[in-house]
């Protein structure tokens, strides 16, 4: 059902907003911040876990977030302090929920074990209140799940009757009772009507049941003179004749009155039919009767006159005492004072954040992803016609139409302006990957048994949605990879005059084109020679080949590395740093790691501010045009000026400032014919990923533009060396070069000299 | 037939909005009590569906200022939350909440209860 999965994932994308919002409260609560305002938020945020949870069914959720709620209801009104240790256990409980919530979403179960530490936990913090606590809630919940809600307030409702005098003869005269006729005396209060309930629908909804007569007792109604237009003085007598009503049916229509009437459901028994419940009744009847008996003396006749009328016409005189409400209702009045400055309080208080929030509802709305692509993608279009407009102006046409140009100028401007506000659009803060990194450092931080805090600096940073949901499994595993060999252990830390504690830092800054996201740790930074051993093992690094430090630190990204120690139960997941290289690279991005012996390791992430349109140098090989990405060429050179060689084992290398590059002939990449000679053709010297550079030859350097990226896995298949496709302004297909595609993996050829 | 839906979880509104606009009532929508004030002093609205536990202004505080304004005594206001316990839902009451509704809610249900309390 289509809607149920709307819904559900509604409930999911809160669910995620809930548990950023738990993370950033507790960074609060354990910087020291414990108001009341903060321990609401959280109780708040996993109650509404839960209940969305229960709609859908989630028990295993359900079950945990109901416990860790029963804690923190303890906790926030101060039953139970929020110690440290209380603290650390929440924040591993909302992990847990966290945990709950993705096997929810994966449709997957953690087993009912998961989560039975903690809860006993909780179950040791709240015990005392726990033992009567558990009864109620507990068990409720698994109505909530498996029950229609009623089913819970049905069961609760016969208990009204159990303590209205008429119960005994109810009890008494089972075998006896008359199928079907109910005889029920109503008695209002006041409160009744100032909580809006109303008699008349009472009534309506009894008829509902089965055949209903209603007969108002007016026997109370004072003389005139004493008759208080607020006051309650209507009883009412029903009969209902119904062969399917039961008790809990009836007791239901009065579900919500409970406590604010009067009430007695009796059924009728056969012999002696209304003998004992009329003595019920009328005992009933005498008490309520006491207040009003001067006046019933006083005027009987008047009032005789008064009850036909309103016999006839009851519904309108039964909704009359309404109006009573709302002057001297007497719940609602004398507290009305205190309730305004409560309700006042808040506010006032609160205005900032409530401004702030409402302000953002006001502003915001939820657009679909698909519409802001195609918006994205026709900005695109237009970027791409429009410069190509601006280059159709040779000077001979600029200087005929310098009105045209004028407006062509201004045209280029707005079209910038509004690209770069649709990229705002797609641009969200890098703080929803950040924020799921703490917990990750701390788990980490239990099973390393070392000592590790993290810092996040630049959360606010903006980066395209796209390249955001790339970004998550790349830090995870950076940061894993920092957690795991990056921070020493705390002895070794002491010994080598480190502070105990280890810092990960986490910061992400907007350089040009380009969001720089870094992953720093003060530890002991690369075992170089540990690295070189096992990438010489495994055949990566030629024996012959001395690598730089630097070089020895990137290998660390090389396909199918992994130093034995590795092999550990955080970092070793069959996977490398290759996969952070890998991931990087599809959006686009570059990874860089520098490494200083016992001082710390960082590892640098640089990637696109967005994806839809690139920068790229449009070059000719023979009759077709390819694009390279501006971005990873470092300079471009005539190859009549180019420095070329071989290496041993007859591979083309170029001699750049003392390095040789690997030389990738794209029309022989290609296989495209070309008959320009060498000599007049063109070197892009580019730059992969980590500093891994190689050198492009083509015909032709046509010029710079921006393009719209098209996949050519969705238009047409994946091909290696080819990174995607795009139309140019002349309706020509040039497909992009995939520099890192194109260069050899193994080190070995890239050095050999 | 407008129904005022309050609510701090877009879930829950989610799934009131459609529950309710499906059986034909207008369903106007509010993220805390606070909200809730704001949209009954703009909009006339027939029933109201409030939360409990909410942020700025709770569904309790809500029930008492709507009630203690006296403006809207014969608003049936009926709770909705996930509190079975008897305390939350009592507190409802002595607010001046017209009945309740539990979370996870049948849909047919609600519908049946909103018209127990609507004319």
């Amino acid at each position: 059902m289509s809607d149920l999965d709307d819904f559900k994932a509604t409930y999911f994308d809160e669910c995620s907003e809930l548990l950023l919002d738990l993370e950033e409260q507790f960074a609060a609560i354990q910087s020291g911040d414990r108001s009341a305002d903060r321990l609401n938020a959280v109780f708040r945020a996993i109650h509404s876990i839960k209940g969305g949870g229960g709609a859908f069914g989630f028990s295993e959720l359900v079950a945990f977030a109901h416990a860790y709620e029963t804690l923190l209801d303890h906790v926030r009104d101060g039953r139970i302090e929020l110690s440290d240790p209380v603290a650390t256990l929440c924040i591993r409980a909302n992990d847990i929920v966290a945990d709950f919530v993705n096997a929810a979403k994966a449709g997957t179960s953690l087993g009912a074990g998961y989560g039975a530490d903690e809860r006993k936990q909780f179950d040791a913090l709240t015990s005392g209140e726990q033992a009567a606590e558990d009864e109620g809630p507990g068990g409720d919940d698994e109505f909530d799940i498996d029950f229609t809600p009623v089913m819970v307030t049905l069961a609760e409702a016969p208990e009204p009757e159990a303590s209205v005098p008429a119960d005994d003869s109810f009890k008494q005269a089972p075998l006896a009772v008359e199928k079907g006729h109910w005889e029920i005396r109503f008695a209002p209060h006041r409160e009744l009507y100032a909580r809006a309930n109303d008699p008349l629908l009472l009534f309506r909804e009894l008829a509902n049941l089965g055949e209903l007569t209603v007969d108002a007792r007016l026997s109370e109604i004072p003389v005139l003179s004493d008759f208080d237009p607020f006051g309650i003085y209507c009883v009412w007598e029903l009969t209902l004749i119904s062969p399917t009503a039961t008790i809990n049916d009836i007791a239901e229509v009065f579900e919500f009155v409970e406590g604010n009437c009067d009430l007695s459901i009796v059924q009728l028994t056969k012999p002696a039919a209304s003998a004992e419940p009329d003595a019920a009744a009328e005992a009933n009847l005498s008490d309520l009767a006491a207040m009003a008996a001067p006046a019933e003396s006083d005027a009987p006749l008047s009032f005789e006159a008064l009850a036909e009328t309103v016999k006839k016409d009851m519904p309108v005189r039964a909704a009359a005492p309404k109006p009573a409400a709302p002057a001297p209702a007497q719940p609602a009045a004398p507290a009305a004072p205190a309730m305004i400055l409560a309700g006042d309080d808040p506010d006032d208080r609160r205005t900032g954040p409530d401004d702030r929030r409402g302000a953002a509802a006001m502003q915001s709305i939820r657009v679909d992803l698909d519409k802001v692509d195609r918006v994205v993608n026709m900005v695109g279009e237009l970027v791409i016609t429009q410069s190509m407009l601006t280059q159709q102006m040779d000077e001979t046409l600029r200087a005929r139409y310098q009105e045209l140009v004028r407006g062509l100028e201004v045209l280029a401007q707005t079209t910038r302006g509004l690209q770069d506000a649709v990229m705002a659009i797609r641009a969200q803060p890098v703080k929803s990957v950040f924020s799921r990194m703490p917990r990750l450092v701390r788990e980490l931080a239990v099973k390393t048994g070392k000592k590790i805090k993290l810092e996040t600096i630049g959360e606010a940073t903006e980066i395209d949605k796209t390249v955001i949901e790339q970004l998550s499994d790349p830090l995870t595993h950076m940061i894993r990879n920092s957690a795991d060999h990056g921070i020493e252990s705390p002895e070794k830390r002491i010994k080598a005059g480190k502070p105990e504690v280890g810092t990960i830092r986490l910061s992400a800054e907007q350089a040009g084109g380009n969001i720089l996201i870094a992953v720093e740790d003060d530890g002991g930074g690369i075992n170089r020679e540990r690295v070189l051993e096992v990438a010489r093992e495994k055949g990566i690094v030629a024996p012959e080949i001395t690598p730089t430090d630097e070089q020895i630190d990137q290998l660390i990204f090389a396909p199918g590395f992994s130093t034995a120690a590795e092999v550990s139960d955080i970092s070793g997941r069959g996977v490398g740093m290759d996969v952070v290289l890998s991931n990087i690279k599809k959006i686009g991005g570059s990874v860089h790691v520098r490494s200083r012996t016992g001082r710390g390791t960082r590892m640098t992430l640089r990637l696109p501010l967005t994806l839809a349109v690139l920068d790229v140098m449009l070059v000719r090989v023979g009759p077709s045009p390819y694009v390279v990405p501006l971005s990873s060429i470092v300079e471009t050179i005539q190859c009549s000026r180019a420095d070329f060689g071989r290496t041993p084992t007859g591979a083309k290398v170029l001699r750049v400032r003392g390095e040789y590059v690997q030389v990738v002939d794209l029309a022989d990449r290609f296989m495209l014919a070309t008959d320009i000679e060498l000599a007049n053709r063109f070197v892009v010297l580019c730059e992969a990923e980590g500093g891994n550079k190689v050198a492009l030859v083509v015909d032709d350097i046509i010029g710079q533009q921006q393009v719209v990226i098209k996949s050519l896995e969705e238009n047409f298949e994946s091909i290696e060396g080819i990174a995607g496709g795009t139309i140019l302004g002349d309706g020509n297909v040039a497909l992009i070069v995939d520099v890192q595609g194109l260069r050899a993996p193994a080190l070995g050829h890239k050095n050999a000299a | 037939m407008r129904v005022l839906t309050v609510d701090d979880s877009r879930t829950i509104l989610a799934m009131l909005h459609h529950t309710l606009s499906n059986a034909g009532f207008e369903v106007l929508q509010a993220e805390d009590g606070q909200k809730g004030l704001d949209v009954l002093q703009r909009e006339k609205v027939d029933v109201v569906i409030t939360d409990i536990n909410m942020p700025v202004m709770d569904g309790i505080e809500f029930i008492k200022n709507v009630r203690s304004s006296g403006e809207y005594n014969s608003l049936p206001i009926l709770i909705l939350t996930t509190e079975t316990s008897q305390d939350k839902r009592d507190q409802g009451r002595a607010a001046g909440g017209t009945g309740w509704i539990v979370k996870p809610f049948d849909p047919e249900k609600l519908i049946s209860v909103i018209h127990r309390v609507v004319h």
